[in-house]
């Protein structure tokens, strides 16, 4: 029990293996540490992992986390967080979600629900108010993504004699197979990356579904819903979260990162693609998008609505759009919004594909590994897609990833990945700061982990995206912030509203310029916070995040508290990290990324990784090894 | 002659995707873009105050809204955007 509101005061550990379901001790002093979501889970893979663990061993945990927020009606806090060993990589990893599986998880009477085991059979798990029954899946079995939740939901009310009005996390064909970045959906949203859908699959555990009555409690029922109402209005005034995502979606971006040279390329050897408006948000909206939506509770509602074979699905975001677009030198988006949906159904990481797919063209382009791919040769792709899925001929080896092939093979010098996780598509070589939070990041390849740098760096602000001066603090700060928005419950979205709205509506204005020029120079302010948050002991109304915590949740937070809660989740995510190997020799990128500048006139155009990695392990006090001491855990509270 | 296109919300805003103009500046292009956007879209919530807010890009490349132009140039005009 908690006396915390928001929370419905319930974790739960369910073996599979037994069919026994427990109660996890979860204390209010946790919650307080911890808040909730990725860095929840962290610390409880913290807390239960040895080290001795592999992705598919029964011994492996999934924990999938909800936040506080979740369910109570604060905007855009419908997310929950999937984290275990990932297939992938090797090492702890999170993937986080807009489904209703967390909505419905809360619903069902828990914040949190820890998987071990392993079933004997193929099995789906229905909770229902905080009771665990187990089916046999055999039915289900080879069944897409959308067919199994269409076939739960007969199921559902074949058993309840009524439709039962749930959250779903399913896994399709892919994770069955254990392809290694196989995903989980709920409803049409994935938890994409880093495999966790392969893991579901190694258990035996084809979909979970939740349902209940219970309803989270809010704290100051009138000061959340008077906060809620002025934020929802500042997030639809605000040219990005009001105007941008809404009609553009993330694909808006393409064409901006295309000026920028941010957009991978042919496997990113090139920043830019001459055909880049074929596969534009523009051209989405033009062309195939029939309306927008989004997810509960979000008034952002930025996902695209597309045609697929008769059918109105969601539509690709921004890292699909380049991965699967100029990066593997596709021109039809028609082709690739199917290969989206079709992706999403087989139950894989868009991102992961495209990345091991581009990587394979260039093997065979090379003579490396004689495939049949080539850049720009797309008409067959969606039965590669179906291989992988099924691990048939070369589908079986792209299941394993760009990393695992390019040891095989050779080639790891264009193997784009990080820790084993494929990059996102912003290409790094002219956002260093973005390039430096891709190799640090502890799941891997991810911008979002890596702090998102490249939003500074030339999308949303102007920063100098060649200068490696202050990137290292500023990669702390955001993915100290971002892991703290995050285990609220919320999307990271909302954070665009923290860029203030002169700086879109204006970016040639002077101010504007000012503010860019400063950024690089405010890395040692940036340090002071993190070494003495506790003289940030005040709110701001561009992080509105504290509000929240303080109206909805009743817990006592201020900024200082909130970026010191931020920073503990990352060391707690990188001390499980250690256990299993990860030190400063894992924070590294490809030399294509590192040693070969973008542009051979600019030899800047390139990531200097190593300078950059030593200044982050500083700032973020942690050993010269890149790992925080015992020391430094201490003090976070973490031990 | 230069060829001008428009991105992002400007581009949905005003129907315009493409263009050409002679202009010798970008300053000198934001009231013909205005005008080709009232061309087509007479009650157009587009003002040059707001063509100026965009940013400019020249050949590929990002430059200042103060940069000359020559003959031939591909000028690309959008707002600022984010989020991934």
């Amino acid at each position: 029990m908690t006396n915390y509101c928001g929370y419905m005061g319930k974790v739960v550990l369910l073996d599979l293996s037994t069919g026994k379901a427990e109660n996890y001790i979860w204390t209010d002093l946790d919650r307080e540490k911890y808040i909730g979501g990725k860095a929840m889970a962290s610390k409880i893979l913290y807390d239960s992992l040895t080290g001795k663990e592999t992705p598919f061993s029964p011994e492996n945990l999934i924990v999938i986390a909800t936040g506080p927020l979740t369910g109570t009606g604060a905007p855009s806090s419908n997310r929950f967080d999937i984290s275990s060993l990932s297939p992938l990589t090797g090492i702890t990893s999170s993937s986080n979600c807009g489904g209703n599986f967390g909505h419905y998880l809360k619903k069902a009477g828990f914040d949190a629900l820890i998987i071990r085991g392993k079933c004997e059979r193929p099995t789906w798990v229905e909770i229902d108010n905080g009771e665990f029954r187990f089916h046999d899946a055999a039915s289900l079995w080879g069944m897409k993504a959308g067919e199994t939740q269409e076939a739960l939901q007969k199921e559902l009310l074949a058993e309840h004699g009524k439709p039962v009005r749930c959250g779903m996390a399913v896994i399709g064909p892919a994770g069955e197979n254990l392809v290694r970045y196989a995903s989980v959906i709920s409803g049409e949203r994935a938890a994409g990356r880093a495999g966790m859908g392969a893991v579901f699959g190694s258990k035996n555990l084809k979909a979970i579904t939740s349902a209940g009555d219970a309803v989270p409690s809010v704290f100051d029922k009138d000061k959340a819903l008077e906060h809620h109402k002025r934020w929802v209005s500042y997030i639809r005034s605000h040219p990005l979260t009001g105007e941008q995502l809404p009609r553009l979606g993330t694909a808006g971006l393409v064409s901006s990162m295309q000026v920028h040279g941010l957009l991978s390329t042919r496997n990113y050897a090139k920043g830019r693609f001459e055909d880049f408006e074929a596969v534009s948000g523009e051209a989405l909206a033009e062309e195939l998008n029939v309306s927008n939506s989004g997810c509960l509770s979000c008034p952002i509602r930025c996902t695209r609505r597309v045609p697929v074979e008769g059918k109105t699905v969601k539509g690709p975001e921004l890292e699909t759009l380049g991965l699967l677009g100029g990066n593997i030198e596709n021109r039809d988006l028609e082709l690739l919004c199917r290969w989206n949906y079709e992706l999403d159904e087989l139950g894989m990481d868009t991102i992961s594909t495209a990345g091991t797919l581009a990587w394979a063209m260039e093997a065979n382009e090379k003579g490396l590994w004689k495939n049949g791919l080539s850049f720009g040769e797309v008409d067959g792709l969606s039965q590669v897609f179906d291989d992988i899925a099924h691990r048939r001929g070369i589908g079986a080896e792209l299941a394993e990833g760009s990393k695992r092939l390019s040891e095989k093979y050779g080639g790891k010098e264009f193997a784009i990945h990080s820790k084993g996780m494929e990059l996102a598509a912003y290409e790094p070589r002219r956002a260093v700061g973005q390039g430096l939070g891709y190799a640090v990041a502890n799941r891997g390849g991810c911008h979002l982990n890596g702090g998102y740098l490249v939003v500074l760096e030339g999308l949303g602000m102007n920063v100098n995206g060649q200068t490696p001066r202050g990137k290292a603090d500023l990669c702390m700060i955001m993915q100290d912030l971002m892991e703290a928005i995050s285990m609220g419950g919320q999307c990271l979205f909302t954070s665009y509203g923290v860029v203030p709205a002169f700086m879109i509506r204006n970016p040639n204005g002077l101010l504007a310029k000012t503010v860019n020029a400063v950024v690089p120079w405010i890395g040692p302010a940036v340090r002071v916070l993190n070494k003495a948050p506790e003289i940030a002991c005040f709110q701001l109304f561009l992080l509105p995040y504290t509000y929240e915590l303080n109206y909805t949740v009743g817990m006592k937070m201020n900024i200082g508290k909130f970026i010191r809660a931020g920073e503990r989740s990352y060391n707690v995510e990188r001390a499980v990290n250690a256990r299993f190997g990860v030190s400063a020799e894992n924070d590294k990128l490809p030399k294509r990324l590192t040693d070969m500048p973008q542009d051979p006139k600019r030899p800047d155009t390139k990531v200097p990784l190593e300078q950059m990695n030593m200044t982050y392990y500083r700032a973020r006090g942690w050993e010269k090894n890149g790992l925080p001491s015992e020391k430094k855990l201490r003090r976070l509270g973490i031990r | 002659m230069v060829t001008v296109k428009l991105f992002g919300t400007l581009r949905l805003d005003s129907g315009v995707r493409e263009f050409t103009a002679e202009a010798a500046s970008v300053k000198e292009l934001y009231p013909l873009v205005l005008r080709e956007i009232r061309a087509k879209k007479a009650d157009t919530a587009v003002t040059e105050r707001s063509l100026r807010a965009c940013l400019v890009a020249v050949n590929g490349e990002q430059v200042s809204p103060r940069a000359k132009l020559r003959d031939g140039d591909l000028v690309y005009l959008f707002p600022a955007v984010a989020g991934g």
